[in-house]
């Protein structure tokens, strides 16, 4: 009963404020208030966010050659807090009080998570920098089962000899292609992971070089064309 | 003579005797004793060949056939006389019976008669123009002379034949005495003519019951009744006619037809006269005899127009018809025919020595002068630009993938910062190289064709004289300065000594100084100001930060 009548003055007041509103409406409005981005540490939540980037075996050295290289941009533009985790193997990133943007955790784990894929610093980099780089990863089996010999087989066609077929996808399609035995990985915009991916995939088919390379010629001159 | 005559009936008798298979080898007695004889026998017979040349045969040192050929031209004429008087027996047979038997009263008795025969002859008719005739006349007279031994011998080794033409004269000369009047001659006969004239009606109505239109075969029956006429003619010709039988139409004589030259004109006459008697029957006379030249052309345009009625109604030969093919021709025909026909194809070169040597010659001068028609590709027409295709680079990219796409960003946004591709890298590289190339050959020709290049060179110019900086022992001091007045000064407007100057300029030259100064301390002052803002600005960040 109680709350029925509530109901029923709220309704009331509420039309009564609407005539209110109406009436003052017609005065004049306060501004719109401009709020600015919420930094990381003082939105709803947990102030502090976290991300952890394991590190695979093969990567914890190359990992420590470049640490500063890729310490140094996240930490100075980015302003994240990033380390690494000698025992559990992990770096980890934190974001910091004057951590402009929250996507800048995110990108930076892309960052290093790149990095652990096998991409070189100065490519992953382009993380940082850019805002539309993916990373695509898929596996041979995903496009054909091939077992043994073939398999062998496949992957070499992938790289080229001396790397070449790979370079030729990469400098075409401006990616960059890392093949790691079954799994590949490719770095760049959306539209160019397309182009690497078809090109990849007709080799792993069984497509000649020759004719990926013609069918690339053709892909890239329209698409400088258009710019 | 007698001797002689003897002899030769010996040699005769001899021949006789020998067998013939002795006669195969060449035999001197046996050829002297046939010479003998034949001697003998063309003096018995020469009598009897008036129109001969030769008087006796010439054995001696004359081979068989120059005495055979002398036989020949005594028998000739003489066979020829035979035979005419033979058929003439054979058409009247009754007059056999009126030559005497060949006795010797018989033959004085025929001899004295044709001497009473030849006299009458000569006074009363036209004499045959026939020489042997006349010729007869002489050998008879001749025979008169001779005397009966002679003729005794004659008649021992006569032959028939001579008989049979002795009777034939005489009754020759009978005849032609029984038979009289102006127009009759040696051609033409009265009783023969009749004869002939009912011959030849009743051919020509047989004629005309079997074809009368066909003129075809009166014509032929015409010409054959002309035929049957020539030859009737020579039959029943005067035995004077010797020469119009059909086999010796080649000995026909003018004297034959016209008789000497003194009787020519009587003997036209009449025949003339019979002729415009009787046209029809006469008809082929007249063309025999003398067909004037109008009827000779008309003879002939009529033989011409029957060959070409003849040939137009025969169907054509195979050639005129318009197409024919090869089972309406004879087999083979086509090869002797010209047939002319357009070839499609050029014909076959013939590969002569000549043609060979003509092609080489030819190969050889171009070989020399190098002048092969090779030939030029057409040149393409540029249709539009070409298009700049991408070349795909197979090496690592230098670059890292942030800095491709700041590039492909600053592109979008700036185009005319277009960083230099591969193309252009290679053009520069290329460049360079073609210089380097160009300096070293400029060297090559001491830089003549070469353009000096312009060296920018910064070099301090004191105020010299500028004979003291050339020379290091100066022949006169001059006064010249190495830099020019306007180096050596620049100033604008009228510019005046310190001397010169009035009070009042005096001041405002120093008014103008002491603005000047002031303005740049101040500016100075500012500067320091900005400076030392900054720093302590910087200070009180780093303490703070």
């Amino acid at each position: 009963m109680n709350g029925m009548k509530c109901i029923i003055c709220c309704t009331m007041a509420s039309s009564s404020m609407e005539v209110d509103n109406v009436l003052s409406e017609q005065k004049v409005l306060p501004p719109k208030p401009k709020f600015e981005p919420l930094k990381p540490h003082e939105m709803p939540g947990a102030a502090v966010q976290f991300r952890k980037v394991s590190v695979p075996p093969h990567r914890y050295t190359p990992l420590k050659k470049v640490w500063m290289d890729i310490y140094t941009p996240v930490f100075e533009q980015m302003k994240i807090d990033i380390r690494m985790n000698l025992k559990g193997r992990k770096v980890e990133l934190k974001t910091r009080h004057d951590t402009p943007d929250i996507s800048n955790l995110q990108k930076c784990a892309d960052f290093v998570h790149a990095f652990m894929l096998g991409f070189d610093v100065i490519d992953a980099i382009a993380i940082l920098r850019l805002d539309e780089l993916y990373v695509e990863s898929f596996e041979i089996k995903d496009v054909k089962t091939l077992r043994g010999d073939h398999l062998s087989r496949a992957i070499g066609r992938l790289s080229g000899k001396g790397g070449k077929t790979k370079f030729t996808i990469e400098n075409a399609s401006k990616t960059r292609i890392v093949i790691a035995d079954t799994k590949i990985h490719i770095l760049g915009s959306f539209a160019n992971i397309k182009i690497a991916r078809d090109s990849l995939c007709y080799l792993i088919m069984g497509s000649p070089a020759g004719k990926v390379y013609s069918k690339l010629r053709a892909v890239t001159s329209r698409m400088a064309e258009r710019f | 003579m007698a001797n002689t005559n003897d002899a030769g009936v010996e040699a005769l008798r001899r021949l006789q005797q020998i067998d013939p298979p002795s006669l195969l080898a060449p035999n001197p007695s046996v050829s002297e004793t046939a010479r003998s004889a034949s001697q003998y026998l063309f003096t018995t017979l020469r009598p009897f060949s008036p129109k001969s040349p030769l008087d006796e045969l010439l054995v001696d040192g004359y081979d068989a056939e120059q005495i055979w050929h002398q036989i020949d031209l005594q028998s000739q004429p003489l066979l020829s006389t035979l035979r005419r008087r033979l058929n003439q027996f054979v058409k009247n047979p009754e007059e056999i019976a009126q030559f005497k038997v060949p006795l010797d009263v018989g033959k004085k008795l025929e001899k004295k008669k044709r001497v009473e025969l030849e006299e009458e002859e000569s006074d009363d008719f036209d004499e045959e123009l026939d020489d042997d005739d006349d010729d007869f006349e002489g050998v008879e007279k001749k025979k008169a002379k001779g005397g009966s031994e002679g003729e005794d011998d004659f008649e021992e080794e006569d032959d028939e034949d001579e008989e049979g033409s002795e009777d034939e004269d005489d009754e020759e000369d009978e005849k032609e005495k029984v038979k009289g009047g102006g127009i009759e001659d040696k051609f033409l006969k009265i009783d023969e003519l009749t004869e002939y004239l009912e011959k030849e009606e009743d051919n020509y109505e047989k004629g005309e019951e079997r074809d009368e239109a066909d003129e075809d075969s009166e014509e032929d029956d015409e010409l054959e009744k002309a035929g049957e006429f020539e030859m009737d003619d020579e039959d029943d010709d005067d035995d004077d006619e010797e020469d119009e039988e059909a086999e010796d139409m080649g000995n026909v004589r003018y004297e034959d037809f016209f008789g000497g030259k003194n009787e020519k004109g009587s003997k036209r006459k009449d025949q003339l006269l019979e002729v415009s008697g009787d046209e029809d029957d006469m008809e082929s006379t007249k063309q025999k005899r003398t067909a004037s030249t109008y009827e000779k052309q008309r003879e002939k345009i009529q033989s011409k127009i029957v060959l070409m009625e003849k040939a137009n109604i025969e169907p054509k030969t195979w050639t005129m018809q318009g197409e024919v093919t090869a089972s309406k021709r004879p087999i083979n025909s086509a090869f002797e025919v010209d047939l002319d026909f357009e070839h499609n194809v050029r014909p076959t070169p013939v590969i002569t020595e000549e043609v060979t040597a003509s092609i080489e010659e030819m190969i050889q001068k171009k070989i020399v002068e190098g002048l092969f028609n090779d030939v030029q590709r057409a040149p393409k027409l540029p249709s539009k630009a070409p298009r700049e295709v991408k070349q795909l680079d197979d090496n690592k990219s230098g670059q890292g993938l942030a800095d491709l796409y700041e590039q492909e960003y600053v592109q979008k946004t700036d185009p005319t910062s277009a960083p230099l591709s591969f193309k252009d890298e290679l053009k520069n590289e290329a460049s360079t190289l073609f210089k380097k190339i160009c300096l070293k050959l400029d060297a090559l020709s001491h830089f003549n064709f070469a353009p000096k290049p312009v060296i920018e060179d910064m070099s301090f110019q004191t105020n010299v004289p500028a004979l003291a900086m050339e020379e290091i022992a100066p022949v006169a001091v001059s006064d010249a300065a190495m830099l020019a007045p306007e180096e050596v000064f620049d100033g604008k407007g009228d510019v005046k000594e310190e001397a010169e100057l009035t009070q009042a300029e005096r001041k405002r030259r120093r008014a103008n100084k002491k603005r000047k100064f002031k303005a740049e301390a101040v500016n100075k002052l500012e500067k320091k100001a900005r400076l030392e803002k900054k720093a302590d600005n910087a200070i009180s960040c780093q303490v703070d930060g």
